[in-house]
């Protein structure tokens, strides 16, 4: 199937200018933070031999990209290019219609942002003072923790536990006073998932012990998770006042470069949210994409499944070798692999397999890995073998 | 699905060599039947409005152009899955600005359209202590952040010609922490000179010189005054300045949301130091590339813009001259006229014959409506419908 897709998109990009080449070149979002910090190439690496390409395995995307039916439907809404969101057919009013409808909930339940990192920053700003703080993982996705710290408002950071799942009891306890508290669900870099009893729990607790607290559940890699015990948070955000369910089409739905997240919940938790909300914040493109893939379930559930055999494949070679990855419900793996991460993904990056960063406090031991294609986790595994064998002290420093 | 994959690709593929994208540019309307992934979503939607006239938002009623829609169906990767990737970088485009405008990537900062950078400069320059300085009316991004954020702002009323007193605005500036200079005007469409700009910067800077003047050129390129010049050069050497810029506008992007800011290093490193997260994950890919092959496209697309634009500008603005209703001297894609009547009803009886003209711009919402500029034909239509309400007593409109 890859090959027949290549075949025709090559046919769409022949004439494409040097310039676009250049940057099509993979670049995480590393890259970017080392731009911003003067810090171009700190990772330099020979070229790869001919007829090898680079595995970007460092961002958990989806690698085959949200799809024909979707790219096609951009390539037909061309014609409103020139038009604001509001303005286009479907406008992003429409997308909030499709996803309330989708939820069977009303647009008044929902906001848009320009991917979920919109969402979780503007919860940050809406919910959390320099009185009312931000309580969240360590580790967990970072956004909500910058974003606190850049407004000097306070953040608590509880600990994972010793399976590196969310320490739920702790983050109750943790509550009291705050302006925010943040689950990530399944966690994002540990790879655990949390039951849907767990979630009622917690947020039943949480509200008792801090009334005033908005609950946010992140659940970007929620049509990744297999685990039956799992479900959403949506309809506890709808029937919960100062409860939002997140979502994005950047993971599964493979629509990271797009830009679409939106936020669930009661109406007036959602109006204080959407105060912050950047108008316009989702292109034209990005609404009759999201609109076509939210259509096409079928195309989602076919990622689910091929992610779930590659996931399961690359486990269990990884265990093999004598890693340990912790019991992973998204499209990524923590993994222990005894030794820094650094040394690690740096030995990864010289054969062109590119991993994710560090993730402290576990950068001493643990390593992010995204799940790529099959092929591509194929290859990537032989590489992981290769940098596993050699003892700490040689194969690190 | 109506369309099997490889009647896609034959399709698909004509537009490599251009031809397809050209019959698309100019099919405003959507009879491109063979396209199917949203049959029963999208073209209900469409033939709703296939017929309307929209005038309402500034935009470049012919898109992009060939080369930027190219750029974004290359942006789709030789296997289609690159739009599941993050953007990663913005240098690349941050580069080709940096060259456009002869300054260097730390000059430049990209948003989510001017809408973010506006905001962005809202929110570091702005406080408690250090309101936001504007005219009224005036494009309100700022004002709104500004107010949302509990800052003060400061109008500054503009004279029977919708232009600024200068004097006036530079002196409510003095301690502001932000004047927001919005040249050519939205919604009033007027434009000050390169030499009364310069003059009027130089005197806030000396009056107050903690207050930074972001001044949004977000209709630069549709100047036809020749006493006109961009403040980049400016804003590159001064930490007081800041340009913005978009691609909303004369580029024809509005769809596709990238706009950027100009300055001296300072004051880009404190936008980027506020905003750099959500201003590399606002970014989506298409833009970046459509951005990309917008700036390296040559200059005869905006010159033959500008030009496609004047024309139908002296068209509009004499229909409505003639008629007595004098609008505001434009060097934007939109005018400012006084109809007389309050713009509500006006607004509704043109919608309800397919033409929509912009809302409300307070305190000129019973005499003044803003139009933009469509294309001729789409003008030539709406000045009928525009005579036919017109010649209606307001009365009998509303």
């Amino acid at each position: 199937m890859l090959r027949t897709r290549r075949g025709f998109f090559d046919a769409l990009t022949r004439e494409r200018s040097t310039a676009t080449a250049a940057w099509l070149s993979a670049r995480g979002h590393e890259a970017y933070v080392g731009e911003l910090q003067g810090q171009q190439g700190r990772s330099p690496r020979p070229p790869l031999p001919p007829g090898v390409s680079e595995i970007r395995i460092s961002s958990n995307e989806n690698p085959l990209g949200p799809g024909p039916k979707v790219l096609e439907a951009i390539t037909r809404e061309f014609p409103e290019a020139g038009r604001y969101p509001f303005n286009s057919t479907p406008s992003d009013r429409n997308l909030v219609e499709a996803l309330a409808a989708h939820h069977k909930v009303k647009p008044e339940n929902i906001t848009l942002g320009a991917g979920s990192q919109e969402i979780l920053k503007n919860s940050v700003r809406a919910f959390t003072s320099t009185a009312h703080g931000l309580v969240t993982a360590s580790p967990t996705f970072e956004n909500p923790t910058s974003t606190a710290r850049r407004l000097g408002h306070p953040v608590k950071e509880v600990p994972v536990d010793s399976e590196f799942r969310l320490d739920l009891t702790g983050m109750i306890a943790a509550a009291p006073g705050a302006g925010l508290v943040f689950f990530n669900n399944p966690n994002n870099p540990t790879a655990t998932v949390h039951g849907a009893k767990d979630v009622t729990m917690f947020v039943e607790r949480v509200r008792a012990a801090a009334p005033d607290a908005v609950i946010l559940i992140d659940e970007a890699y929620h049509e990744y998770v297999t685990d039956p015990a799992y479900a959403t948070a949506v309809p506890l955000a709808l029937a919960t006042p100062n409860v939002l369910a997140v979502r994005t089409f950047s993971k599964a739905y493979g629509m990271a470069g797009i830009r679409v997240g939106y936020a669930v919940g009661h109406a007036d938790t959602i109006r204080k949210l959407a105060r912050f909300k950047m108008p316009y914040n989702v292109s034209g493109f990005g609404v009759v994409a999201a609109m076509t893939a939210l259509a096409d379930q079928a195309y989602l559930a076919a990622e689910r499944k091929r992610n779930a055999d590659v996931r399961a494949f690359t486990m269990k070679a990884l265990t093999d070798a004598g890693a340990k990855p912790t019991a992973s419900e998204g499209n990524f793996l923590f993994v222990d692999v005894q030794r820094p991460a650094r040394a690690f993904r740096d030995g990864c990056g010289m054969q062109g397999v590119m991993i994710g960063r560090d993730f402290p406090p576990f950068e001493q031991s643990h390593v992010r890995i995204s799940i790529g294609t099959m092929a591509e986790m194929r290859r990537a595994v032989d590489v992981f073998r290769g940098v596993l064998k050699p003892t700490l002290a040689a194969g690190g420093r | 699905m109506a369309l099997s994959r490889r009647s896609f690709v034959r399709a698909a593929g004509i537009g490599a060599a251009g031809a397809f994208t050209s019959s698309f540019i100019s099919a405003r309307g959507r009879e491109n039947a063979v396209w199917s992934a949203l049959d029963g979503i999208v073209e209900p939607l469409h033939a709703a409005q296939s017929e309307v006239i929209i005038i309402s938002s500034n935009e470049n009623p012919m898109g992009p152009g060939p080369k930027v829609l190219d750029a974004i169906r290359a942006a789709f990767g030789a296997d289609g899955s690159r739009p599941g990737r993050y953007s990663g970088s913005q240098r690349d485009l941050i580069d080709a600005l940096a060259a456009k405008h002869k300054v260097k990537p730390e000059n430049i900062v990209l948003g989510c359209g001017s809408t973010q950078i506006l905001r962005s400069v809202t929110h570091v320059f702005t406080a408690k202590d250090k309101p936001l300085v504007a005219t009224i009316p005036t494009y309100e991004e700022c004002a709104d952040y500004a107010t949302l954020m509990g800052n003060k702002v400061v109008g500054v009323s503009l004279n029977s010609e919708f232009q600024p007193d200068l004097d006036k605005f530079a002196d409510a500036a003095r301690g502001a922490g932000l004047v927001f200079y919005c040249n050519p005007s939205n919604p009033s469409s007027t434009y000050v000179g390169a030499k009364a700009t310069r003059d009027f910067l130089a005197k806030v800077n000396s009056t107050s010189p903690d207050t930074t003047i972001l001044v949004d050129e977000a209709y630069f390129e549709y100047v036809t005054n020749p006493d006109h010049e961009t403040f980049i050069p400016l804003a590159v050497q001064n930490p007081r300045i800041i340009v913005a810029r978009t691609f909303s506008k004369a580029y024809g992007m509005a769809g596709l949301r990238m706009g950027y800011a100009v300055g001296h290093p300072d004051s880009i490193r404190k936008l980027r130091e506020w905003d750099a997260g959500t201003g590399t994950s606002s970014l989506n890919v298409l833009a970046m590339h459509a951005a990309i092959a917008a700036v390296e496209q040559d200059d005869a697309f905006i010159i033959n813009e500008r030009a496609r634009n004047a024309a139908v500008r002296d068209f509009t603005m004499k229909w409505f001259a003639d008629r007595g209703m004098k609008p505001a001297d434009s060097q934007a894609n939109f005018m400012f006229v006084n109809i007389g009547r309050p713009v509500g009803p006006f607004r509704a009886a043109c919608a309800a014959q397919g033409v929509r003209v912009a809302r409300d711009f307070p305190p000129f919402e019973k005499t003044h409506c803003r139009i933009a500029f469509g294309t001729m034909d789409e003008m030539q239509k709406a000045v009928k419908v525009f005579g036919d309400v017109l010649a209606r007593p307001a009365a009998a409109v509303a």
